[in-house]
C-alpha cells in the first residue's frame, strides 16, 4: 500500500496550508416549511465551534436540531441566518467532511470496494490509486476479505464499518457522524465504538458525533454539546481519561456525575416540551 | 457467512434445486398434454383436436412453409414495434423522472392514454398509415409503449432519497447522481415495464394482424378459426404462446442478471 501513505500526506499538506482545521458556527438559524405551510425553527442562533482533533458530541431529544447542524456543517443545508466556516471557508459538500449515517446508506447494487470508491472520485485521484485508497480503508476497519461483497451480505455492524471506511477515504477534515451506532445491538455497538476511537485515535480528525445515548458521548468525546429547541443550552468538557470503557472509569464518581447531570437535563426537556409524547408526565 | 443477517437471506429449506424445478415442469407439461388428449376425446364434432393431429399438422404447416413464414411476418412487426417502444419509452420517461415539470405536466396524459383500449385507435390508424406494415408496427408500438414509460418513469420516481443525499454529501453532482444512483435503482422497474410491454405488445401484433391486412400468426389464426380446422388453429396458438414464453424469460433472465447483488 504505497499510494496511502503518499495521500495522507497530501491530505495534511491540504490541512496545513493556513490556520488549524476547525469548524465554527456562529448565531446559526435554520427554519423550515412545513407540508401543511407552518414554519418550525430547527436552529434558532446556534454558535459552536470544533477545534482541531477535537471529538465533540452533539445530545438532546428528537427533533432539537442536531441533525441539521451536522447537515449545515456538510453544506447541504445553507443556514437562514448566521455563519459556518469550515477552515475559514463556508462548507460545501464534498471530500472536506465524511458523513456517517444512522442508516449506513450503502449503495446496494455496488461492491464494498466500490461503495468506498464513490466518494473518491470528487477526488483527482487515477482509477488505480482510487481502487488501492478504498482497500487500505477498507482494510482499516478490518473488511479486507468483504471487499468484493455486497451490501445485502452483510451484517449492520459491517455495514457500518463500510460507510466509516467510506467517510474515513476522502480524508476529511471533519467527520460528521448522524447516530451511526443506534441501529445497531448493545454489543456490536460498543465494539463500534472502540473502532472509531482506534481510528481517530491514529487519523485525529474533527469529529462531530450526534448521538441520543448518554454514555456514548461520555466515552467518545472531548466535549460534549448539550442541545434543546434548536438552542445550544450547555456545554460540557469531559475530562476523563482515554480510554474509557473500563469498569473503573465508568464507576468513577465523575462518570457517574456527569451522566446523572446530562440524563436529569435530557429528561427535564422532554418532560417540559409541549411537542414531546411525554410532556407533563411525572416519571420522578 | 458468519453473521445472523445473511444466514437468514439464504433460507437453504426454502431452496428447491433448478432439476427439480425442471422435472416439476415437464411432469406438468405431461399432465396436460394428457388432460388435452382426454378433453380430444370426450368433446364432441371434433373441435379440440388430438396432440398427435395438431403434431400432424405441425408437420405440415412446416413443411409447406407456411410457419415459417407467418412467424417471420409477426416476428417483424412484433420486434420493430416493441424496439421502437423501447427506444422511444425509455428515454421518455427517465426525462419525466429527471425532470418534474414535465413528469407532472405529462403523466396524466400517459396515464390517460394507458387506459384507453388501444383497440380504439385502430380504424384511426387505418385511416392515417393504411393496412400495412407501418399500421401494424404502430398498432404494438402503441401497447408497448405506455407500461414502459409509466414504468421508468415510477422508477426514477422512486429513487432512495437516503441514497441521493448520501451522492449529494460526497459532493457528486446531479448528472453523476442520476447515472449512478437513480438510473440503476430504477433499472428494475425499466425490466419489469419491458416485460409488460413485451406481453402486450405481442397481443396487439395478433390484434394488429386480424384489423389490418390479414397477415402473419393473426392472419392464420383467423382462417384456420373460421374454417374450423382446428389441428392448425391449435399450431398456431401453442406457437404465440411459446413466442411469448421465451421473450418473457429472455427478460427475466436479464433481470436476474443484473439484481445479481440481490442474493
Amino acid at each position: 500500500m504505497t499510494s496511502a501513505p503518499a495521500s495522507r500526506n497530501l491530505a495534511r499538506a491540504r490541512r496545513s496550508t493556513g490556520a488549524p482545521p476547525q469548524l465554527v458556527l456562529d448565531g446559526v438559524a435554520k427554519r423550515f416549511r412545513r407540508p401543511d405551510g407552518t414554519l418550525i425553527t430547527a436552529l434558532d442562533g446556534v454558535s459552536l465551534g470544533v477545534r482541531d482533533r477535537e471529538f465533540v458530541a452533539l445530545i438532546g431529544p428528537s427533533g432539537c436540531g442536531k441533525t441539521t447542524i451536522l447537515r449545515i456543517a456538510n453544506g447541504l443545508l445553507r443556514p437562514d441566518s448566521g455563519s459556518v466556516l469550515l477552515s475559514n471557508a463556508p462548507p460545501e459538500p464534498g471530500p472536506g467532511a465524511g458523513f456517517v449515517f444512522q442508516s449506513f446508506r450503502l449503495i446496494p447494487w455496488a461492491t464494498v470496494r466500490r461503495n468506498v470508491e464513490f466518494a473518491l472520485q470528487e477526488l483527482p485521484l487515477s482509477r488505480k490509486e482510487r481502487a488501492e485508497r478504498a482497500l487500505h480503508y477498507i482494510g482499516l476497519v478490518g473488511l479486507s476479505r468483504f471487499a468484493e461483497s455486497y451490501p445485502g451480505q452483510l451484517s449492520g455492524g459491517m455495514s457500518q464499518r463500510v460507510a466509516l471506511a467510506r467517510a474515513l477515504a476522502v480524508e476529511p477534515q471533519i467527520l460528521l457522524m448522524d447516530e451511526p451506532f443506534a441501529s445497531l445491538d448493545a454489543q456490536t455497538r460498543e465494539l463500534m465504538q472502540m473502532e472509531l476511537m482506534s481510528v481517530w485515535e491514529r487519523q485525529k480528525a474533527m469529529v462531530l458525533f450526534v448521538t441520543h445515548s448518554v454514555d456514548e458521548a461520555i466515552t467518545l468525546a472531548d466535549k460534549i454539546v448539550l442541545m434543546g429547541s434548536g438552542q445550544v443550552l450547555e456545554t460540557i468538557d469531559v475530562e476523563l481519561e482515554r480510554p474509557r470503557w473500563t469498569s473503573a472509569l465508568r464507576s468513577d464518581r465523575r462518570f457517574v456525575e456527569l451522566r446523572d447531570h446530562l440524563w436529569h437535563r435530557i429528561r427535564e426537556l422532554v418532560l417540559s416540551d409541549p411537542q414531546s409524547d411525554f410532556y407533563g408526565r411525572d416519571l420522578a | 457467512m458468519r453473521n445472523g443477517n445473511a444466514a437468514g437471506t439464504a433460507q437453504p429449506s426454502d431452496h428447491i434445486g433448478g432439476w427439480t424445478v425442471a422435472l416439476l415442469r415437464l411432469a406438468f407439461l405431461g399432465l396436460l398434454m394428457f388432460l388435452w388428449w382426454i378433453a380430444s376425446i370426450y368433446v364432441a364434432r371434433n373441435l379440440i383436436p388430438s396432440p398427435l393431429e395438431t403434431w400432424e399438422a405441425a408437420k405440415q404447416l412446416f413443411a409447406a412453409g407456411r410457419w415459417q413464414d407467418a412467424v417471420r411476418a409477426s416476428m417483424a412487426t412484433y420486434g420493430s414495434g416493441y424496439l421502437a417502444a423501447a427506444a422511444v419509452a425509455i428515454p421518455l420517461g427517465l426525462l419525466m423522472g429527471a425532470f418534474n415539470v414535465l413528469g407532472k405536466t405529462l403523466e396524466i396524459y400517459v396515464y390517460a392514454l394507458s387506459a384507453t383500449p388501444r383497440v380504439a385507435f385502430i380504424p384511426l390508424i387505418i385511416v392515417l398509415l393504411g393496412l400495412g406494415f407501418e399500421a401494424k408496427m404502430f398498432i404494438v408500438f402503441l401497447g408497448a409503449v405506455m407500461p414502459i414509460i409509466i414504468n421508468t418513469y415510477a422508477g426514477v420516481r422512486q429513487a432512495d432519497a437516503d441514497l441521493v443525499e448520501m451522492a449529494r454529501s460526497v459532493g457528486a453532482g446531479r448528472f453523476r447522481i442520476f447515472t449512478q444512483i437513480v438510473l440503476p435503482g430504477a433499472l428494475p422497474f425499466v425490466i419489469v415495464g419491458l416485460r409488460l410491454g413485451a406481453t402486450i405488445g405481442l397481443i396487439n401484433t395478433v390484434v394488429a394482424e386480424l384489423y389490418t391486412a390479414i397477415g402473419g400468426l393473426g392472419g392464420l389464426l383467423a382462417v384456420y378459426g373460421n374454417t374450423f380446422r382446428m389441428a392448425e388453429y391449435f399450431v398456431i396458438v401453442l406457437t404465440l404462446a411459446g413466442i411469448g414464453v421465451i421473450v418473457t424469460e429472455a427478460l427475466r433472465y436479464v433481470e436476474l442478471r443484473l439484481g445479481r447483488w440481490r442474493r
